[in-house]
């Protein structure tokens, strides 16, 4: 008992939050510590009795599940929180993880399913299918490609940032750039802020040997 | 179900899984039940139902607005079934007969449902 898995159980149905409980008293392993109908009441609850895991449903009413996951990693943050969803659907996988849940398994995943997601959970690890593994690879390698800075064929300078980085390049102050443009200092200011940050460079300099690098000067 | 002492045969239609394995599991414990079959949708209830020998049909969870269709056609074809459907919206359990109104099992814990077929099959 001593070694056993302390866990709380947070589900708005009934019979599924007192059947699990009932299940679960036949795993030698694993002790349901508390259980409850609501996100507030769970919330209450898990900060007072600090289970090791909790299973927490996703649509429970007045906090729902991924509410209760972040008032869960900031308030009780040692405790490993697995969402019971109903859907299999990234974006909702997504967001469980943002929120710190360390495992996802569906309502429709076996009773054993979810016994051995407890254990891996409680040992660490986190834990969702093989499937939605598959789909939340492909959204995260989404997402990573839209952070990965851009090739230079993939990088659009403007025609004005072009005529810009021409007359840096010239070795032209700010000041003297914005009167040969006809546009305000401040203008050149931003249209640099703007060329460094595509180009993902530091300085003014650099953009200059980048550009020079490239051919971009003598196509001006 | 005519013998007192004999086996109440449940159909359960119920989802998702995790919630089918937690009413077979409390079916299971229960002495005088056992569970003939398990079926995810209403046709596949209506063909269970006729197929095999059926004391009770157990429906979770199900939005309840007025006496439920499959409800009708099932008791106007098996007269001396009980229907219990447990509510998606609150937590409340009916049951439904053919002889009987509709009763309503408020806090429809495990023992208030298996107890309310029971006392519905052997009045």
């Amino acid at each position: 008992m001593a070694d056993s898995i302390r866990l709380f159980i947070a589900d708005d149905n009934r019979l599924l939050r007192e059947g699990l409980v009932t299940m679960l008293l036949e795993q030698d392993d694993i002790v349901v510590i508390g259980k409850a109908p609501s996100g507030s009441d769970a919330l209450e609850q898990i900060k007072r009795l600090r289970p090791e895991v909790a299973l927490i449903d996703i649509g429970m009413p007045d906090k729902d599940g991924i509410e209760l996951t972040k008032a869960l990693h900031q308030d009780a943050p040692g405790v490993r929180v697995i969402i019971l969803g109903m859907i299999d659907l990234t974006e909702e996988i997504m967001q469980c993880i943002e929120a710190g849940a360390a495992g996802y398994v569906l309502k429709e995943a076996s009773f054993d399913y979810l016994v051995e997601t407890i254990r891996s959970v409680h040992r660490g690890e986190s834990f969702c299918s093989p499937q939605m593994t598959a789909s939340l690879f492909s959204r995260i390698a989404e997402l990573a490609s839209e952070k990965i800075p851009k090739t230079q064929n993939d990088i659009k300078l403007t025609a004005r940032e072009l005529e810009v980085i021409h007359l840096i390049a010239e070795g032209l102050p700010n000041k003297a750039i914005a009167q040969k443009l006809f546009i305000e200092t401040q203008t050149v200011k931003n249209h640099v802020h703007n060329i460094l940050d595509k180009l993902q460079l530091q300085n003014r300099l650099e953009a200059v040997q980048y550009a020079r690098e490239r051919n971009l000067l003598e196509k001006k | 179900m005519n013998n007192k002492n004999a086996t109440i045969h449940i159909m359960l239609a119920s989802r998702p899984k995790m919630l089918s394995e937690v009413i077979k599991s409390m079916v299971e414990h229960q002495p005088d039940m056992e569970v003939v079959g398990e079926v995810l949708d209403p046709i596949e209830l209506l063909t269970a139902v006729k197929m095999l020998s059926v004391d009770v049909v157990i429906i979770a969870p199900m939005e309840i607005k007025g006496e439920p269709r499959i409800c009708v056609h099932l008791l106007e074809k098996h007269p001396l079934l009980k229907i219990i459907i447990l509510s998606s919206e609150s937590e409340a359990g009916f049951l439904y007969q053919s002889d009987a109104p509709v009763l309503q099992i408020k806090d429809p814990t495990e023992q208030a449902v298996f107890d309310a077929i029971r006392r519905s099959l052997r009045k």
